[in-house]
């Protein structure tokens, strides 16, 4: 859910609808926003499952770090989804295991 | 390869204020940094600060890094975005990916300002979306501006989960509970009080369990634990939430420094490097400065990041002897006065049993995230007089003194050190500006009259949150507890300029709550 009023920073500022798609499913982010902001924002939660255990992974340090947000963008696995920034048309993927690359 | 007089590693505020310096003094700067946008966690401040006019108190973090990056580039220094430094090699030859490639520079200099990467806490469930570091909801939320969800348990009662807490507050979303296995709050008072206040609950000497849920988190399980960190069966309780931020502290972000070779010892969880009082490591030329040295506040960063970049300008010849003593004991003086409060590196770990003035520190405070109200008159700030007056219940050692010069009366003094607590001067005549609760980077400065005269008092609090209410709404005034006391009419809301976003709101209660009721709840009494 985005926070559209703020006691300290105020509205939000306009900016650009871009249209991307998660999993085939067309969505709506924000130009200047990372990949995994405009995923929570839309609802979705888990961006990858674990190689061995198939566990789901979601964000969770948000600045880079640890690596637990990767997904397939424009079929390249491994992506840091919340580090990268949306662009218009991206194909944005739940990555398996370590991700094979998408054709 | 390019070469520069300093390269700067990192464009947080120790980054950009040793940047800066070292500009001022003529050298050639170039700070790299791997985010698309400079100030490394700044930004995500949104907090006012502690500390005097010099270490920029009572500021939002937002507006200090504003003012660093505008400094840095009215200095000229060259600040390189997306750009991550992965070597630091010897003679201080830096490797920097930029693009798909890696470039070299070499520094004559290098100033190490890398910061410190969320520990982590491992629980049954703890990799479940929806569990995430509390800088992440940090970053979700004010600069991404995105909810990190709607119903949050917060794992940690240090500084970093007491702000971030109330900043989740700010955002709109439900604190389920604040929970810490220490038996006692990890960061300032004023922090937890101000949570509390609101009704959020804590639970000290309590650990969690597990994050409950199958694909992502639907709650979560603590449990008191025992003196030797054991669950204590039967104590356990549920919460339904979405979100779990885990706010365990920080470890300095060390890499670039051990592979230079800097020579390191052990701190908290990590390690951090060797320095001396300009931050230089074993290595020379190479400088380490703000939570890569060691974990402090922002405050202590930019000090520290100026007094490297002074040394880097003093060691190339960029600077006289003279000038250099006095500049950098005029830094020096500056970080003692930050260094004497309660989070400094030489009071970490002490006891918190007394202030400095020798007055009991609120055992209520530590173990509940509230002052008892039998306890607050103890302190210098409050006081009980006739008329409007200020009730400051700043009740700990903090390194911030803006409430003293916010009150154009002269009522309040922080005398001596700055750690000094606020004293209320009650000859003094409050003329009800309000300047001193909207300066208190700890909102605990309050304005009351205990008798308008017709059986009621009129309190005055600092309210960071939305809605405002209108004037002439009626709510519930809460206790320091956040437990409602009784109906409460609000009778003005005051948002301006000076105040910089924090509204102070007045209500009125029955006179014998004016000691009492310290926040207002949208919500009618049943």
């Amino acid at each position: 859910m985005r926070i559209k009023s703020h006691p300290i920073l105020g509205e939000v500022k306009p900016a650009k609808s871009l249209t991307f798609t998660f999993d085939g499913q067309q969505m709506l982010g924000l130009e200047g926003e990372p990949i995994a902001a405009a995923l929570r924002a839309a609802g979705v939660m888990i961006h990858r499952y674990t190689k061995k255990r198939k566990d789901p992974r979601g964000l969770f340090c948000a600045i880079g770090r640890c690596t637990d947000c990767v997904m397939i963008v424009n079929g390249r696995p491994n992506v840091r989804t919340c580090v990268t920034p949306l662009e218009e048309g991206m194909i944005v993927k739940t990555q398996y295991g370590a991700g094979e690359a998408s054709k | 390869m390019k070469r520069y007089d300093l390269i700067v590693v990192g464009a947080g505020p120790a980054g950009l204020s040793a940047a800066s310096e070292a500009a001022s003094l003529g050298l050639g700067v170039a700070v790299f940094d791997e985010n698309a946008k400079p100030g490394g966690q700044l930004f995500k401040q949104i907090h006012k600060f502690f500390g005097s006019k010099e270490h920029k108190a009572k500021m939002r973090g937002t507006a200090i890094g504003a003012e660093l990056l505008d400094e840095a580039q009215r200095l000229g220094v060259e600040v390189f975005l997306n750009s991550p430094v992965v070597g630091l090699y010897d003679n201080r030859e830096v490797l920097v990916r930029q693009g798909d490639a890696v470039q070299h520079y070499k520094g004559d200099g290098v100033i190490v300002a890398t910061g410190a990467n969320e520990n982590i806490l491992a629980f049954e469930g703890w990799t479940l979306p929806g569990v995430m570091g509390a800088g992440a909801a940090q970053t979700m939320m004010n600069i991404n501006r995105v909810m990190p969800g709607k119903n949050i348990l917060m794992l940690g009662s240090g500084n970093v989960g007491l702000v971030v807490g109330f900043q989740l507050l700010q955002a709109g979303s439900k604190l389920a509970a604040v929970v810490d296995a220490a038996p006692y709050i990890g960061g300032y008072g004023v922090h937890a009080a101000k949570i509390a206040r609101t009704g959020v609950p804590f639970f000290l000497s309590h650990t969690i369990v597990k994050a409950e849920g199958i694909d992502r988190v639907t709650g979560a399980v603590i449990a008191q634990v025992d003196e030797k960190w054991n669950v204590i069966p039967g104590t356990e309780k549920s919460f339904e939430v979405d979100t779990i931020c885990v706010a365990v502290g920080l470890s300095s972000s060390v890499e670039l420094l051990k592979m230079a070779g800097c020579e390191m010892k052990k701190d908290g969880l990590g390690v951090i490097p060797i320095i001396d009082d300009d931050g230089e490591t074993s290595v020379w030329g190479v400088f380490a400065a703000g939570d890569v040295s060691g974990i402090e506040e922002a405050s202590a960063a930019m000090i520290e990041g100026r007094l490297s970049g002074l040394a880097a300008a003093g060691k190339l010849g960029f600077v006289g002897p003279e000038a250099l003593k006095n500049r950098k004991e005029e830094l020096l003086s500056a970080l003692e006065g930050l260094r004497d409060g309660m989070f400094a590196p030489k009071n970490r770990g002490k006891s918190q049993d007394s202030t400095s003035e020798g007055l009991p520190v609120s055992k209520c405070l530590l173990a509940n995230g509230f002052l008892d109200d039998s306890e607050t008159f103890s302190y210098p700030g409050v006081k009980s007089v006739p008329g409007l007056h200020p009730v400051i219940e700043c009740t700990q050692n903090i390194p911030c003194n803006p409430c003293q010069d916010a009150c154009p009366k002269g009522c309040i003094k922080v005398e001596g050190k700055i750690i000094a607590l606020p004293v209320f001067d009650e000859k003094s005549k409050c003329s009800g500006c309000g300047l001193c609760v909207a300066s208190c980077s700890g909102q605990a400065i309050f304005l009351v009259n205990e008798d308008l005269g017709d059986g009621k008092a009129a309190v005055t609090i600092p309210y960071e949150l939305l809605p405002l209410p209108a004037k002439g709404a009626v709510g519930t005034a809460l206790g320091r507890s956040g437990a409602p006391l009784c109906p409460a009419v609000v009778t003005e809301v005051k948002l301006i300029g000076a105040f910089d976003h924090t509204a102070l709101m007045t209500f009125t209660v029955p006179s014998k709550f004016a000691m009492t009721a310290r926040f207002w709840k949208n919500e009618v009494p049943a």
